[in-house]
């Protein structure tokens, strides 16, 4: 069974120099791009491209691109909507995602869904309704069949703070720890769900506590450093793939936006905004980098340029892209 | 397991389980999960002797969870299996609306990906059960595209039905109707053939007037036609075994053969599968009726335990009979 349950606030790091800098550019450049895709698409919320609403991930870079850099290709990923740090470290392309939220037919799901719902299976990434964490349930069925057919894959879940309180978290942790499932759990704290503050969410003082419950290793991390964030997901995914079961995440950040780009979220508290800001996890990690010598100013402006170029021309062909063709519409309804 | 002392027929619930062994034996991808499957052989020990012949690996005993378990399924069919879902009683799946509705029933159209699911469910009355241990839960689902419905009403039936079931690409429900697990037994030898899905089964031939019904109603159904036919009523009576797909023609068919209808259902009328099927004749056969088509439902209640409040609840022979008899005559 699970090894004995623990709960440590900061995971001790390496130094920069004992990791691989390739790995760490790699990391640096899709934060960047997440965040540079983000911004592009709020530019183009507020002039009415999209469809509905727009859900983004600012300050939620580190835990989703730290989280997912410790995946294998072959492994599954059942992300949510803070979470396109994660997709594009996988393989899906921005343009997609722009397609996504403006019902294009050449979004992963032909505009069938949308907006968010983004996911594609031959990347692994599972494709979320927009119950969360419904997602749970469905991620430990991947780990569960990893398990089943004698495979070290394993199955990264996120969910948020709010995600918590709902039945599905507690069943398939439970499950999980019962049937020792090959999964990762992450929770992005950023402190609101919608307009609810976390002390409305939950009178524990913390997510990461919740494990112990279930008989497996809960941890509890800066979700603004990224090495935070992939160290603690990677003892994780190690423990999953020597079949010693699970582990939850904690990862704590904050929504710097509404809970999508409608809501102003006027209910925050200005000086929590305040204080966050200075603490943008693409800032941090770039900083951290360009003093450690592992990039200079000029990579990093060099990135940052050709993020900016990348979002502009994913939008430029997202929003070239037909709309699908209404003649379709009852096709697919069943598999044959 | 077959008994030697009926010459190789089976009960319903021996078909069932024959069914998913069948399947076990011939497809390593798939596996049973659920409460009380595995060591306990299930509530209504189904799956007895599963656990001993598959091990815990394909007989997976879960925690009270049936949110967790079910989308466990679906994730698991995502990636290439095919679970065998156990509800221990229909009623519990109301537990597991999430997964059922807005993760599988939806997943294919929105992605083109399979979730071949097959979902086992005891339900039904007459076993004094109570409101939360009898229900037909049917209609919640017919309601919902994306999902396939099974309600076989025999013995053959109930194992063809289910290998169909587990071969099948979507998610299926397979409604089994507990009152009739020990009941009803096949004809002849249990068969493994595969019946396919959405295929009507005219049981038994008729002039006069239709009924239309599934899962115990045909049983019930052949009991009263055969009383009837003394009093010289010939009724056809149409087993539609899959309520999802539905086979409107063989009903049509009928229908315009006998001029009559009367459609049979366990659960309660309003908004029953019956409203469905009566809509789709009304629309299909409106110049070939004789008479209106009538519903017969349990009544609009819960399904109370008391034995005189349940039968006073739940369609009765004698009055479908005397329903039917007046459909014909007038």
């Amino acid at each position: 069974m699970a090894a004995s349950t623990k709960t440590k606030s900061t995971p001790a790091a390496s130094p920069l120099e004992q990791r691989d800098p390739e790995l760490l550019k790699r990391i640096y450049e899709k934060m960047v791009q997440t965040r540079a895709v983000e911004d592009r698409m709020v530019a183009m919320y507020k002039s009415g491209d999209l469809l509905g609403s727009l859900y983004t991930g600012h300050w939620h870079e580190a835990i989703s691109v730290g989280a997912a850099a410790n995946l294998r290709a072959d492994d599954y990923m059942a992300p949510i909507h803070r979470d396109l740090g994660a997709h594009l470290w996988r393989g899906m392309e921005a343009w997609q995602v722009m397609a996504s939220f403006m019902g294009k037919a050449t979004s992963p799901t032909g505009g069938r869904d949308g907006t968010l719902h983004y996911g594609r299976l031959d990347l692994g990434i599972y494709n979320l309704p927009s119950h969360i964490p419904a997602n749970f349930p469905v991620a430990i069925g991947m780990a569960f069949a990893a398990k089943y057919r004698g495979e070290d894959k394993v199955c990264l879940a996120f969910c948020g703070d709010g995600s918590t309180s709902r039945a599905d978290f507690h069943e398939s942790l439970n499950i999980a720890g019962v049937l020792n499932l090959p999964a990762i759990f992450v929770i992005e704290n950023n402190q609101w769900a919608y307009s609810t503050p976390v002390a409305l969410q939950s009178a524990s003082a913390d997510f990461a506590a919740k494990a112990a419950a279930y008989g497996f290793p809960g941890v509890k991390v800066d979700g603004t450093d990224v090495l935070a964030v992939y160290d603690a997901v990677a003892e994780g995914v190690a423990r999953a793939r020597k079949g010693e079961g699970p582990t939850l995440v904690e990862a704590v950040t904050m929504r710097m936006h509404g809970h999508a780009e409608h809501d102003p979220a006027d209910y925050v508290p200005k000086e929590m905004f305040d204080e966050w800001r200075k603490k943008d996890p693409v800032e941090l990690f770039e900083k951290a980098l360009i003093s450690g010598g592992v990039i200079d100013e000029e990579y990093a402006k060099e990135i940052r340029a050709q993020a900016r170029q990348h979002a502009i021309a994913a939008r430029r062909k997202a929003l070239a892209d037909p709309m699908p063709d209404p003649s379709t519409v009852e096709e697919g309804v069943y598999a044959d | 397991m077959p008994t030697d002392t009926h010459n190789g027929s089976v009960t319903y619930l021996e078909a069932i389980g024959q069914a998913m062994m069948s399947e076990m034996e011939a497809d390593p991808n798939v596996f049973l999960i659920g409460e009380d499957v595995g060591q306990f052989g299930g509530a209504f020990k189904v799956t007895k002797g599963f656990l001993e012949k598959f091990g815990p690996r394909r007989v997976v005993d879960t925690p009270i969870a049936e949110t967790g378990f079910t989308g466990l399924a679906a994730g698991a069919a995502l990636v290439g299996l095919r679970p065998i879902v156990e509800f221990q009683f229909a009623d519990f799946i109301s537990c597991a609306f999430d997964p059922i509705i807005n993760v599988m029933a939806r997943h294919h159209y929105r992605t083109g990906d399979a979730i071949p699911v097959t979902m086992r469910a005891p339900f039904g009355a007459r076993l004094r059960a109570g409101p939360t241990h009898s229900q037909s839960v049917e209609s919640y689902f017919a309601h919902v595209p994306g999902l396939k419905i099974v309600m076989p009403g025999t013995a053959q039936d109930a194992a063809g039905l289910l290998i169909s079931s587990i071969r099948d690409n979507n998610p299926v429900l397979y409604l089994e109707n507990k009152y009739l697990y020990r009941r009803l037994r096949s004809d002849g030898p249990g068969s493994l053939d595969p019946i396919p899905l959405g295929q009507a089964n005219v049981v038994r031939e008729g002039r006069d007037v239709t009924l239309i019904t599934y899962s115990a109603g045909v049983s019930q159904g052949l009991e009263i036609a055969d009383e009837l036919d003394k009093d010289g009523i010939s009724v056809e009576v149409v087993d539609i075994r899959t309520l999802v797909p539905l086979d409107i023609e063989t009903i049509v068919n009928s229908v315009k053969k006998t001029s009559r209808a009367v459609v049979l259902h366990e659960a309660a009328r309003r908004m029953g599968y019956g409203a469905e099927i009566a809509a789709e004749i009304q629309e299909r056969c409106f110049w070939h009726l004789d008479q209106p088509v009538v519903r017969i439902g349990a009544k609009n209640t819960p399904t109370p335990t008391s034995p005189p409040l349940e039968d006073a609840v739940v369609p009765q022979p004698a009055d479908i009979a005397e329903t039917i008899r007046k459909v014909a005559r007038a």
